[in-house]
């Protein structure tokens, strides 16, 4: 373990230097997106991948972010600094919104009344055109300030996006080890028996739900500073499964998961580019394989591998008993 | 607001046409959840891809991979093609996305039928372009006049090849061995297995089954609206949210919820608001969950162990 931290740092600085050696825009751009995703996925991972709440709408609440950044900024004049904390507490409430109602279901009930919040937070964004200007989208959201630099170009908001990337990882990984992580853990393993131990399950499962939002909210409303433009369609049902897709792809209660997973599959597009429209096919199909043959996902097929490499068997945190493993087969 | 008795009777018509697919669809969620435990997300895909392959053989010149061709056939020879292709799709189904997930709990088969679904509506838009189709009614006149209302057709052949297939799935329930072996393997597959039925090959059936009804709906509701690649989704949406407000599992709860939410919206797109239309369903789908999660004729609450 002692290793860890230096490893992990290491990574940080690595790619705090990939904007001096990549000097492609373009590639900034996508590594922006990457890592303003992995934040979304990192918040669904504490939903899902910590506490067992299945949620199809994480692509509402960064939708939710984003319009209260982008409206705060440009209707009311706010700083970007002001309008972005009010995003991620707006998405918060509304994740306490949701959450408190859905405590009372689980699995597929749980993720319908979450996809019905999603389609009727689309809804409202295409119809309530005073706020959000209809299917057309906000355009003109200025970047943020940051002392005497304008974070406008890529590789400046390269930045950004990376300290709020360690930021939420810290925060998700504090959350993971300490005795919050341990009470969600324990509901998503069985919540009569968590309920038993004396975990008020209640008031944890609506912490999940809180800081799924709010992770949200902040990815939305980096992504409204970065893209400068917000629209409806980026905050739909499919994009929500892509961030779902994201976080079993990695591993759904890894945090380096979430964030292999948010920038693999964002990099994936451009790698199956010479696919053209067929890419989106291949991705479905993808899913499945991936779902079939790699059930604990990237971060559990590379502890299966590194065990077979030395000839020993996984250390337990590394291989986690995930959602999709066979130890939870009946446990739903 | 004022209310008008001949537009509410073409109100209740339409909103009971658009309810008994979102029934039929309901049905074919509620079969395989009872049979194996999980819900199919590709159920929206069972009415989509069936409707575009109708439209390729029905339409004089159909766009396919970019090439414009000429499968023009007799309009029952599509619709039995259109039924074989779809018994086949449903066991490569069950094969594909449940088969090799069955033991591993709901959530990764959830998944794979995301995936199918994704897999599906992108190799639609690839093989028939993105321009909608439009498939012809039986019908030569949109509207007939009964008394002072003006009444689709189509509206009525929905809602009675509607009754008849719940009519013949009622005697296939209750009267055929095969019905009492999908009964008995929805009730308890443990025992099922025990006392000699073939269980997979009654949730290959019920995956079969499922696809053939999504089919129906899909060739009914085609000519009233345009076959899209999006055209599956928000019907299966709301389906499901009917099989709840219904009682999950229930299949009377199922074809209740479907005509309920059918009608609600219909009278609601028109009384309230049209641009919320869609938000209708589900807005009473979080009300059932959170005074009723059991819904109308449901007792379970939880999920199947």
């Amino acid at each position: 373990m002692g290793r860890k931290p230096l490893i992990v740092l290491g990574i940080v600085v690595a790619l705090a230097l990939v904007p001096l050696v990549v000097r492609s825009d373009y590639v900034l751009t996508l590594l922006d997106l990457a890592g303003i995703y992995a934040i979304a996925v990192m918040g669904l991972g504490i939903l899902l991948g910590f506490t067992g709440q299945m949620s199809l709408a994480q692509a509402a609440f960064l939708g939710i972010g984003a319009y209260t950044s982008g409206y705060l900024t440009t209707h009311m004049g706010w700083s970007v600094w002001f309008a972005m904390p009010c995003a991620v507490l707006l998405s918060a409430l509304v994740g306490l919104a949701v959450g408190y109602p859905c405590l009372r279901l689980s699995g597929h009930y749980l993720a319908l009344a979450t996809i019905g919040f999603g389609i009727i937070t689309q809804l409202v964004l295409i119809n309530w055109k005073d706020v959000t200007n209809g299917s057309d989208g906000m355009t003109g959201i200025p970047p943020p300030q940051f002392g005497p630099w304008l974070l406008d170009s890529y590789g400046r908001d390269y930045y950004l996006v990376l300290a709020m990337v360690v930021l939420c990882a810290y925060v998700a990984w504090r959350i993971k080890t300490t005795r919050v992580g341990r009470a969600l853990h324990a509901i998503r393993e069985n919540e009569i028996a968590a309920r038993a131990t004396g975990i008020d399950a209640t008031r944890y499962k609506i912490i999940a739900f809180v800081l799924a939002g709010a992770y949200a909210g902040l990815a939305g409303s980096l992504l409204a500073h970065d893209i400068k433009f917000v629209s409806p369609d980026s905050y739909s049902f499919d994009q929500s499964v892509v961030f779902l897709v994201m976080l079993i792809l990695g591993g759904s209660s890894s945090i380096s998961g979430a964030i292999i997973g948010a920038l693999l599959l964002t990099m994936l597009p451009e790698v199956l580019r010479p696919l053209k429209s067929s890419y989106i096919m291949v991705y479905g199909a993808a899913v499945i394989a991936m779902i079939v043959f790699m059930p604990q996902g990237l971060v559990g097929l590379f502890a299966a591998l590194r065990a077979r490499f030395e000839h020993r068997s996984p250390p337990a945190d590394a291989a986690p008993a995930g959602l999709l493993g066979e130890a939870e087969a009946n446990a739903v | 607001m004022h209310l008008d008795p001949v537009a509410d009777m073409q109100l209740l018509v339409s909103g009971l046409a658009i309810g008994s697919i979102y029934a039929l669809v309901a049905l074919g969620f509620v079969l395989i959840y009872n049979a194996v435990g999980v819900v199919n997300f590709a159920q929206g895909e069972f009415v989509m891809f069936p409707a575009y392959i109708a439209a390729s053989f029905l339409l004089p010149a159909v766009t396919v991979f970019g090439t414009v061709v000429h499968w023009q056939l007799p309009v029952l020879a599509v619709y039995a093609l259109v039924l074989v292709l779809m018994v086949v799709f449903g066991l490569l189904f069950n094969r594909i996305a449940y088969h090799p997930l069955r033991d591993r709990g709901w959530l990764p088969v959830v998944i794979s039928t995301i995936g199918v679904s994704i897999f599906l509506r992108n190799a639609a838009q690839l093989t028939w372009g993105s321009q909608p189709l439009v498939i012809p009614s039986f019908f030569p006149v949109d509207t007939v006049a009964v008394g002072p209302l003006h009444i689709r057709p189509q509206d009525l052949l929905i809602i009675g090849v509607t009754a008849l297939l719940i009519a013949f799935q009622y005697l296939l329930f209750e009267r055929t061995t095969l019905g009492k072996q999908m009964r008995a393997t929805a009730q308890d597959r443990t025992t099922a297995r025990l006392i000699g039925i073939r269980v997979g090959r009654i949730v290959a059936i019920t995956f079969v089954y499922s696809a053939l009804l999504g089919t129906i709906s899909g060739l009914l509701v085609a000519p009233l609206f345009t076959v899209t690649k999006e055209m599956g989704g928000l019907i299966a949406l709301k389906a499901f949210a009917a099989s709840i407000v219904g009682g999950f599992g229930s299949i009377p709860g199922a074809i209740v919820g479907g005509l309920a939410i059918g009608v609600i919206e219909t009278f609601g797109g028109f009384y309230l608001s049209s641009a919320y239309v869609d938000a209708i369903a589900f807005v009473i789908l979080i009300a059932v969950l959170l005074v009723k999660p059991s819904g109308i004729f449901g007792e379970r609450v939880a999920e199947k162990a």
